[in-house]
């Protein structure tokens, strides 16, 4: 894994400086408080996006074990087919598009070899999306005695804002406002 | 009525116990199996099911390691009725062999639109999955 951002910040700059700057310090010039406000800043950021990017790198490597333990035909006992490598880069890059502040999916893995990322509140409350060869996502939700379905295009960029919307409202409590077809 | 070689009717009532075994355990959490544990077969457009409850768990256990798992675990099951099937519009019947084979069948064919024929059977096993009791073997 990576180093953190601070780590790195704290290199360039030496961890005494960084440290002695962003603990509250009897510096009393103008500067030295501005240096240590950026500095606290920069090092909450830094440790924050570590902390984001360790939950998606742990989600990407559960993804990658499910995609191993269902590599061969048959993993359901059902003959299901192998997980789709294509399917599991497209989710990967899916969780690495995802906003920082939306909940992260739990994987299963489905018998045409698409992988489905699930957000599940409870029994009656999922909204379950799957990912397959295509750029276009299939999704499904249950809200309470209310369900729909629908397909959205994904860029490998940037989530579509109808799944945004979808998952939210889901696991927020809200009132789901996913469109369907 | 007639009767199959395991003794059950040939009918599926809607209140009988139905088992769909689960070989991974990505396919449930602490709660629940999750939806993809339902969807069917891409060639045959069949789950394949077994028709038994969770008792005896014994004999439940007994028809997953002989007709399901192989060289696989056995995790579980999602035991369900018969009639959660029927309320998402899709069938269910008796399909022997094996003794206590079923299936559940008539998902939507959306022949135009893979992705929307998937999305529809999400939603339908969604709503049989949401009222699933999962199992531990």
């Amino acid at each position: 894994m990576p180093d953190p951002l601070s780590t790195t910040l704290g290199i360039w700059l030496g961890y005494a400086t960084v440290q002695g700057y962003a603990r509250e310090s009897s510096a009393v010039s103008f500067e030295a408080r501005v240096l240590r406000e950026a500095i606290n800043g920069v090092v909450g950021l830094a440790e924050r996006s570590q902390s984001l990017f360790g939950a998606k790198a742990d989600a990407i490597s559960q993804l990658r074990a499910i995609a191993n333990e269902c590599a061969e035909v048959g993993w359901d006992g059902y003959e299901a087919y192998p997980l789709e490598w294509t399917s599991v880069r497209l989710a990967e890059e899916f969780i690495r598009a995802m906003p920082d502040d939306l909940p992260l999916p739990e994987f299963a893995p489905e018998p045409d070899g698409s992988v489905s990322l699930d957000w599940i509140q409870s029994r009656n409350r999922m909204f379950s999306l799957s990912v397959g060869i295509t750029n276009r996502l299939a999704y499904a939700w249950l809200d309470g005695s209310d369900k729909g379905h629908g397909v959205a295009r994904f860029d490998g960029e940037r989530i579509p804002p109808r799944v945004i919307e979808g998952i939210t409202g889901i696991m927020n409590h809200g009132t789901a406002t996913v469109g369907a077809l | 009525m007639g009767l199959l070689p395991s003794g059950l009717s040939e009918v599926i009532v809607d209140d009988e116990d139905l088992a769909r075994f689960l070989t991974s355990s990505s396919l449930f959490n602490t709660q629940m199996a999750k939806p993809a544990a339902f969807l069917p077969h891409p060639q045959d457009r069949e789950t394949s099911i077994f028709r038994h409850g969770n008792n005896p768990l014994d004999g439940l256990r007994e028809i997953g390691v002989k007709y399901v798992v192989g060289e696989r675990k056995l995790h579980g099951a999602a035991i369900f009725k018969a009639q959660h099937v029927r309320a998402a519009q899709l069938d269910v019947v008796a399909e022997e062999p094996p003794p206590r084979h079923a299936a559940i069948k008539n998902w939507p064919l959306f022949e135009n639109d893979a992705e929307l024929q998937k999305a529809k059977r999400k939603e339908m096993a969604a709503l049989i999955c949401s009222k699933a009791e999962l199992v531990l073997l």
